[in-house]
């Protein structure tokens, strides 16, 4: 089958080359910057080129049976563009999958613009989980009051459908209300456990207990249940503040949302007010090591990255920083630029090596759970470090093995 | 002032007017608006509802002449050491040259700066990490009046990421203890803004405040990242335990009455950020100039000073309303009842004889549509002859039809009131005869913003001064203010012994009763 992938962001270029492996002949209508920061998806990409399945374009392909929508959430306007283009020309049989997250009710807009049946397909998989996510999706979700692109849809998704049928039917309104409320939840489940990560710092409990204790309930279940240094990414947040003007103008007034963000940005500060009580309020002689900037491992991505949170609390109180990232790019440096005072750029060193970057420092904050950081060699930490302080924003340790190890141990809610 | 040849030229023609009725100054004469009123690019002020005339006006302006007010204005901004009897200068003029300012000046902005950046950015933390949310400013007179008077009227251009300000200036801490109910000390900075930094009033605030903290902060190096000091005297400060990089200075050449130009306007700077602070600044320099450069004639400060004294010494009148239309100048009158009677409200010449002539009126004042509800029945019907200032603005909250509409009520009233006071009405039936005769000024800004309110309170400043120079007195010093401080540290310490030798059968009898009452609650 033909279809046309419209976007440039990690969740079109997954769409496009999971549908091109599986024999489909894709256009995309976007370019490959981001392919770099989705493990596989390079490789992904370069086999279905090869394999001329797929083809990058800046003009569709008239003929397609399918057209894909996988534009930026905040590029509606696009998207309506697109939708006025097709309305004409085009295959008359094709139908408009949107797998953007748009503001609600943009589906009617685009299904009335481009006269032709519509479905909204929301893109539930996280990045850095992007290709499993599209091969072996929890659900598939169809928003549609169109029978014939219904049908037509199933056949294109029966590969991402075989082991047992995960198709949900819906409107197309339920459809772009359970992205947003799938968000919603997740973004609620994160800062209550942050919550009570604080509350068990109080009581001497440990928050990790606590998960286990709570997780094991079938009706919480173990997912996102994990305390940390608050979530990220830029679509996340964008959604939850949408999510939150829907419910304002539903008529509810009580601000559980605005609650759950503002918890959110304050959990970013997280380790910084650890830091800062334990050296008394006093950080402008300190050198800090910060592994991890992504908001989230086996990514590039820093858009709301707790981690410059951290940075910037850090900076204004005259501390150095020494910081390393697998996967640091120059997504980074460009936020620096644009984001630090000249002075500022001056006191970070960013190291190539993760223990470089603990050389001579008062303290390591860890704020991705990325692999290599799991296991490190503690004797070169304590052997590095002028003060062997760890903040373990993710809580990956064993806190009693490194109290014991001569280490000051700062985990998150424990 | 009473040796001067315009004050005897004057005395006869008030005379004369005195039996005139201000309306009828009016009457035939169509031209009467444009002789006595003074427009600028800011400001237009319309004295022509006072009883004077041009033989009187010119006098008046001769009277300045021959008060070497000129002389005075260069010494005023010269930063000559005019307060005398402190041996100090008066240089609030040079808080707000912008394009010119004095290297100390400068270097205070640059350090406000960095804290209102920090706070704007929500880096300013306290004990627990978390960045401040609320600043009380602890002041008392001049560090508190000003900023409070200013960042009342100016809030509707509050930034939305500047922190809640809140003013705390009674030393019976009723007022403190009510807001510390519902702050959270992890998130609250107080600004302690003391000239001195010994008045009793700010400091005993201070540490109630900083006992607050104590009770939550683990040390006392976290509970003094709490405070802000703002003063002449950084070693106070320090001794307080104000952190240096917290500590704003100013300088003993500001007096205190005018110091929200300097850096006890940071509450101010909180809540406009330094471009609000700045423009605030700008309004009053562009008044200094005016001041400095333009001829008396067309000078509105000295002609607004020019008009009370013929008010006060010639009409005999005795006291001063301050109306302004619009309710976000709610402090305003509280802030002129500082600047002016605390200025003038004295009795001693610079040259250490006592005067023989009234100075300052008493001066009160509401915001204009509550004030009708209260005090205009005297205006209109009582026993005593007032000057009024009016003050009104141009522009309307907004565009909408509902705000034009209000904005035209407001207008009306305030239009209608002077001229009410003016023109009164006859009526055979006393109760509802209004005899007018009352004279104002009207003072019409385009709008209310930091620059505006800055010229408007610029403009005051300097009738203060252009009065004070008539009368020959200092304006800058307050010893009046002294014998009742000193007195209540004798009586505190009668109250701390439990003893009234000594006290007059008042004070003791007061004292005794309160002994009386706490013994049996």
């Amino acid at each position: 089958m033909k279809i046309n992938v419209f976007g440039s962001n990690i969740s079109a270029l997954v769409c496009a080359g999971c549908l091109a492996e599986t024999g489909n002949q894709v256009t995309l209508i976007g370019n490959r910057d981001k392919e770099r920061s989705e493990p596989g998806l390079l490789k992904l990409l370069d086999t279905q080129l090869d394999a001329g399945r797929l083809e990058l374009s800046t003009g569709y392909d008239i003929d397609a049976d399918y057209q894909i929508i996988s534009l930026e959430p905040g590029n509606c306007s696009e998207a309506k563009l697109i939708a006025r283009s097709l309305a004409a020309g085009t295959n008359p049989s094709t139908c408009l999958i949107i797998r953007s997250n748009f503001t609600m009710g943009t589906f009617k807009t685009i299904t009335e613009l481009s006269q032709k049946p519509c479905i909204v397909n929301p893109d539930f998989a996280s990045e850095g989980r992007a290709i499993i996510g599209f091969m072996r999706p929890d659900r598939i979700i169809i928003g549609s009051h169109a029978p014939e692109a219904i049908k037509s849809f199933k056949r294109l998704f029966a590969p991402f459908n075989r082991n047992h049928n995960v198709i949900i039917e819906m409107s197309p309104e339920s459809a772009e209300l359970t992205k947003y409320a799938t968000n919603a939840m997740l973004a609620t489940r994160i800062s209550l456990m942050n919550e009570l990560a604080q509350a068990a710092e109080h009581l001497g409990a440990d928050i990790e207990e606590v998960r286990q204790g709570l997780g094991s309930d079938q009706r919480i279940g173990q997912a996102y249940l994990y305390a940390g240094t608050g979530f990220g990414g830029a679509d996340f947040e964008i959604d939850l503040s949408r999510i939150q003007k829907i419910i304002h103008d539903s008529g509810s007034d009580e601000g559980l949302l605005k609650a759950v963000s503002l918890i959110n940005e304050q959990q970013k500060e997280v380790l910084f007010r650890k830091i800062w009580q334990h050296y008394n309020c006093q950080l402008d002689d300190k050198t800090v090591a910060i592994w991890g900037i992504s908001y989230k491992p086996n990514s590039n991505s820093i858009e709301g990255a707790p981690s410059l949170a951290l940075i910037k609390a850090l900076l204004n109180q005259g501390c150095r920083l020494k910081i390393f990232d697998p996967m640091l790019e120059t997504n980074f440096t460009m936020w620096m630029r644009e984001t630090l005072p000249l002075e500022q750029q001056k006191r970070i060193e960013i190291c190539a090596d993760m223990y470089e970057a603990t050389e001579q420092t008062d303290a390591l904050c860890v704020m991705t759970e990325w692999q290599s950081f799991y296991s490190p060699n503690f004797e070169t930490l304590k052997t590095n470090m002028r003060t062997p302080i760890i903040l373990d924003g993710r809580n990956l340790y064993d806190k009693l093995w490194l109290a014991e190890n001569q280490f000051t141990y700062y985990g998150i809610g424990r | 002032m009473i040796e001067t040849q315009a004050f005897s030229k004057l005395k006869p023609l008030a005379e004369s007017i005195k039996q005139i009725h201000l309306k009828s100054l009016f009457t035939g004469d169509v031209n009467r608006f444009e002789q006595f009123h003074v427009q600028t690019e800011h400001l237009l002020y319309d004295f022509s509802k006072q009883k004077i005339n041009s033989e009187v006006l010119h006098e008046l302006l001769n009277l300045a002449t021959e008060s070497d007010l000129q002389p005075w204005i260069e010494k005023l901004f010269s930063g000559e050491k005019i307060n005398q009897t402190e041996d100090r200068a008066a240089w609030h003029t040079a808080l707000r040259d912008i394009n010119n300012p004095l290297t100390e000046v400068a270097q205070q902005w640059r350090k406000m700066e960095h804290i209102v950046d920090l706070m704007h950015s929500h880096q300013l933390r306290g004990f627990s990490g978390n960045a401040i949310t609320d600043v009380v400013n602890i002041g008392v007179g001049g560090s508190d009046l000003g900023p409070l008077m200013v960042t009342y009227a100016l809030e509707s251009d509050k930034l939305s990421i500047a922190p809640e300000i809140h003013f705390v200036s009674t030393l019976d801490a009723r007022q403190l203890q009510r807001l510390l109910k519902k702050l959270n000390p992890s998130t609250t900075l107080f600004i302690i803004a003391s000239k001195s930094f010994t008045t009793i009033d700010t400091l005993s605030l201070a540490e109630t405040a900083k006992e607050w903290i104590e009770e939550a902060s683990p040390s006392n190096e976290s509970t003094l990242r709490h405070f802000i000091g703002i003063s002449t005297n950084p070693t106070k400060m320090t001794e307080w335990g104000i952190l240096p990089q917290l500590q704003l200075e100013f300088w003993d050449w500001v007096g205190g009455r005018y110091s929200l130009w300097s850096s006890i306007g940071l509450s101010i700077a909180f809540k406009l950020g330094m471009r609000g602070y700045k423009d605030l600044l700008a309004g009053a320099h562009a008044m200094d100039i005016h001041f400095k450069t333009m001829p008396f004639a067309e000078n509105i400060p000295v002609l607004l000073g020019l008009v009370g004294i013929w008010n006060t010494n010639f009409l005999d009148l005795k006291a001063q309303a301050i109306l302004p239309y619009d309710s976000r100048l709610k402090y305003f009158a509280s802030y002129l009842e500082q600047l002016e009677m605390e200025s003038n409200g004295k009795s001693t010449r610079r040259d250490g004889t006592a005067t023989t002539y009234r100075t300052c009126p008493v001066l009160w004042g509401e915001v204009g549509p509550n004030a009708q509800h209260a005090f205009y029945q005297l205006l209109h019907q009582g026993t005593e002859r007032i000057m009024s200032d009016f003050i009104l603005f141009t522009q309307g909250q907004s565009n909408s039809e509902r705000a034009k509409f209000h904005q035209n009520l407001n207008i009306a009233n305030c239009l209608a009131q002077s001229r009410a006071l003016m023109v009164g009405k006859s009526s055979k039936d006393l109760n509802k005869n209004y005899p007018g005769d009352q004279v104002s000024n009207t003072l019409l800004l385009n709008q209310l913003d930091a620059f505006h309110l800055g010229l408007l309170v610029a403009l005051y400043e300097h009738k203060v001064f252009v009065q004070s120079v008539v009368w020959k007195i200092n304006p800058f010093d307050q010893w009046g203010v002294e014998l009742g401080k000193k007195l209540a540290m004798d009586i505190l310490a009668h109250i701390e012994t439990h003893t009234t030798e000594k006290l007059d059968t008042s004070t003791a009898g007061i004292l005794n009763t309160i002994w009386k009452q706490n013994n049996e609650n």
